[in-house]
């Protein structure tokens, strides 16, 4: 085979509360296109399963079988992907990904269910600083969820939600657990759910924007990760930019959640390469 | 109408509100408890009205007991009545999700699917009903007391089973369930017993034996005696987590501390140390002969060590809270969990069961961490003096029990370790009896 053929490669990122998808096609000379994003929210079911159906999912999608696809990878929690042939290490399929999707960012914020982590990155995508969040919940993905629940909003409506805010309320650090009580005192205190949720997210982007700073972070920034989709977050880390005068600029891709799957499709693709070559030199 | 006068004391709690009723003379007549996450006000209320239901059943069973034709039958008859009594009450709260489950179905947001979603909730709801039986019979074992709870439960596995991918996905089904049982467990029982005690007395009668239809009229007698009663309450007392927001003045209010170690101190006069596991904050207290507090410490800005650690456990495994200890008991080899935070000991839970390690042995590592914190705090109290009393929601969990015995073994020796079965109750119990101090005081005066 020639190492200039058009090949299919998978990405898949097994996140704590979701599965990423993503189907590439990769032409060998930095001409990658997105063919399929898939995403699965696990919600508790068996994880094997939820991999499985996704996968067989995004392949029915694209209308291409599994003998197609020449190099299957995962990233984040993959060890249950028993099907792929390689794992890549999550910072660098993020870093990948957001490079792929917005071309010219100088870092890439990741925010996930459990961590956050801010990686500066160079133009080819190679992670040169990074810094994640600390072992407590508090302030991730997982957290808002949570709030979210307690408060009867669905995911969704989160951002559109916080970004009506009028006067957030402030919200210092608080146990993503205990925040029921914390949340269920300040409904009773009258104060109205986008106030709740942008307060939270100002507390959220304070904590990311410390992060960034920490590694040196400038020019633009990517969020990916599942909060990407959070209009009200990015807002949120936007306000707190500016209001900290940092050299940064905010920015944010449709496809930004599936980052870590494209990434992990693109460099399997790429190891696919590289592997095929090899095997030529010896043939 | 005759009166009985009772005392009550409310701990609003961050998982449970309890509420405990006394009489004059002191002694419990009435319990109450709820897990509704509204806000304060309601759930005192909600407490309250289940703890006043409580005591006309306990009347009922004093009117028995003082009529000699049907003196030794009271446990088996009540114990019956309670059951019909409360699934009626569970009926009406299903009957009620399913309208709100609807309502929420109708936002415009499904339009685009709505038949698929209404036939999936009818499904789901139809499934609900079917199994309300059985969670009443005589020989249930329930996996919780609370209606969201099991609810929960039901709803999820049936909206497994109906759920489609592409019309009524299990994620929409559960975002409905959410925003719909917010609505309903936030809805007092008022009057519950009025209407209620009735048709459960009937349907009572019409499946019990021959022995028992026999005294028909005297039981009638009985039941109809408490339902006309008045419970006059002289005095409440409100405590807990919540005690700035409840809706009592504040000379009806005491701290949380000072209940703990008084309603220990009246469970166990020998008590010295007191350990309370409760849903949002771990206290250990140390009190003098009089159940007076003398020093204490308090975690409550983590849920790791709290009990709401063991209920974020249990829900991310769909188990009852009452469940869990018992499974954790069947472990041979306890695993150790690396995480502290809550959340991520969930996470650590997930990847440990899909890599294939045991339920159990995962589980009763989870409950030595608790109790490791829980540890750590008692020594900062000033250490585990006798007797020993442990309190709150966990003391109910045997696995969490028999890892702190084991751990208070180790590091302080022999000690006199005391469980009421009742220690969820024992903020509400100080309260109570500072409602009938309170009250002698008033008359004295």
């Amino acid at each position: 085979m020639s190492t200039e053929e058009c090949i299919l490669a998978a990405g898949i990122d097994v996140g704590s509360s979701a599965v990423k998808f993503a189907l590439v096609r990769d032409g060998g000379n930095g001409d990658a296109s997105v063919l399929v994003l898939h995403n699965e929210r696990i919600r508790r079911r068996d994880l094997r399963k939820v991999i499985r159906e996704g996968y067989e999912a995004s392949l029915e999608a694209a209308g291409v079988r599994q003998k197609d696809i020449s190099y299957t990878a995962s990233t984040g929690e993959g060890e249950l992907v028993d099907f792929r042939r390689g794992h890549f290490y999550g910072m660098t399929t993020h870093a990948r990904g957001a490079v792929f999707l917005l071309p010219g960012i100088g870092a890439v914020i990741d925010i996930g269910a459990l961590h956050a982590r801010a990686m500066r990155v160079d133009e080819h995508s190679r992670v040169m600083a990074y810094r994640m969040t600390s072992q407590c919940a508090s302030g991730s993905g997982q957290f808002l969820e949570n709030v979210a629940r307690y408060l009867g909003i669905m995911l969704e409506d989160v951002g559109p939600l916080s970004c009506e805010a009028k006067n957030p309320e402030s919200v210092s650090s608080i146990c993503a657990v205990l925040a029921e009580t914390d949340v269920i005192n300040m409904v009773s205190r009258g104060i109205s759910r986008s106030d709740i949720l942008k307060g939270i997210h100002l507390s959220m982007a304070g904590r990311y924007t410390k992060l960034l700073r920490s590694i040196d972070a400038c020019g633009d920034v990517a969020i990916t990760g599942g909060l990407a989709a959070d209009i009200g977050l990015c807002r949120a880390l936007e306000e707190k930019i500016a209001e900290e005068k940092l050299a940064m600029r905010v920015r944010t891709h449709p496809r930004s959640i599936y980052a870590g799957a494209i990434g992990a499709a693109l460099w399997g693709a790429y190891r696919h390469r590289v592997l095929a070559r090899r095997t030529e030199v010896v043939a | 109408m005759s009166v009985v006068e009772v005392l009550l004391g409310v701990d609003l709690g961050s998982t449970t509100t309890k509420a405990i009723a006394l009489d004059r003379s002191g002694r419990i007549i009435g319990r109450g408890i709820t897990n509704t996450r509204s806000n304060y006000e309601v759930a005192s209320q909600i407490v309250r009205d289940e703890a006043l239901v409580q005591s006309r059943f306990e009347l009922v069973r004093h009117a028995m007991a003082a009529d000699p034709e049907l003196a030794g039958i009271e446990k088996k008859f009540i114990g019956s009545l309670v059951r019909n009594f409360r699934q009626r009450q569970h009926l009406e709260q299903l009957e009620w999700l399913e309208s709100e489950l609807r309502r929420c179905a109708d936002a415009p947001r499904y339009a685009p699917n709505r038949e698929a979603v209404r036939e999936a909730l009818n499904h789901i709801c139809q499934a609900m009903r079917a199994r309300v039986p059985g969670h009443f019979s005589e020989l249930a074992v329930r996996k919780s007391d609370f209606f969201r709870d099991l609810a929960a439960v039901d709803y999820m596995q049936a909206a497994e089973q109906f759920s489609d991918a592409k019309h009524a996905s299990f994620d929409v089904l559960c975002g409905l369930f959410d925003a719909a049982i917010l609505v309903v467990e936030n809805a007092a029982g008022d009057r519950a017993f009025e209407r209620h005690a009735g048709p459960a007395l009937e349907q009572t009668l019409a499946a019990a034996p021959a022995d028992i239809r026999e005294r028909e009229a005297r039981l009638r007698a009985a039941v109809e005696s408490v339902r006309s009663l008045e419970l006059r309450v002289l005095g409440i007392i409100g405590t807990g987590y919540g005690r700035q927001r409840l809706p009592f003045p504040k000379e009806q209010i005491r701290s949380e501390i000072l209940c703990h170690g008084f309603g220990a101190h009246a469970m166990f006069a020998g008590t010295r140390t007191v350990l309370d596991i409760g849903g949002q904050d771990t206290k250990a207290i140390q009190v003098d002969g009089a159940g007076i507090v003398t020093s204490f410490q308090m975690n409550d800005r983590c849920a790791a060590g709290c009990g709401r650690y063991l209920g974020y456990i249990a829900e991310e495994m769909n188990l009852g809270l009452h469940e869990l200890g018992k499974l954790a008991q069947e472990s041979t080899c306890s695993v150790k969990i690396n995480s502290t935070c809550t959340v991520f000991a969930g996470a650590e839970l997930r990847d440990r069961l899909s890599l294939g390690q045991k339920v159990p042995d995962i589980l009763a590592g989870l409950h030595r961490a608790i109790m490791l914190r829980a540890m750590s705090l008692l020594a900062r109290s000033g250490g585990i003096s006798d007797e020993f009393t442990f309190t709150g929601g966990v003391a109910r969990n045997p696995a969490a029990v028999s890892a702190l015995q084991g751990l208070v073994q180790q590091n302080y020796g022999v000690r006199k370790l005391n469980i009421s079965p009742e220690s969820i109750y024992t903020g509400a119990l100080g309260a109570a009896l500072f409602a009938q101090r309170a009250a002698e005081g008033g008359n004295a005066a």
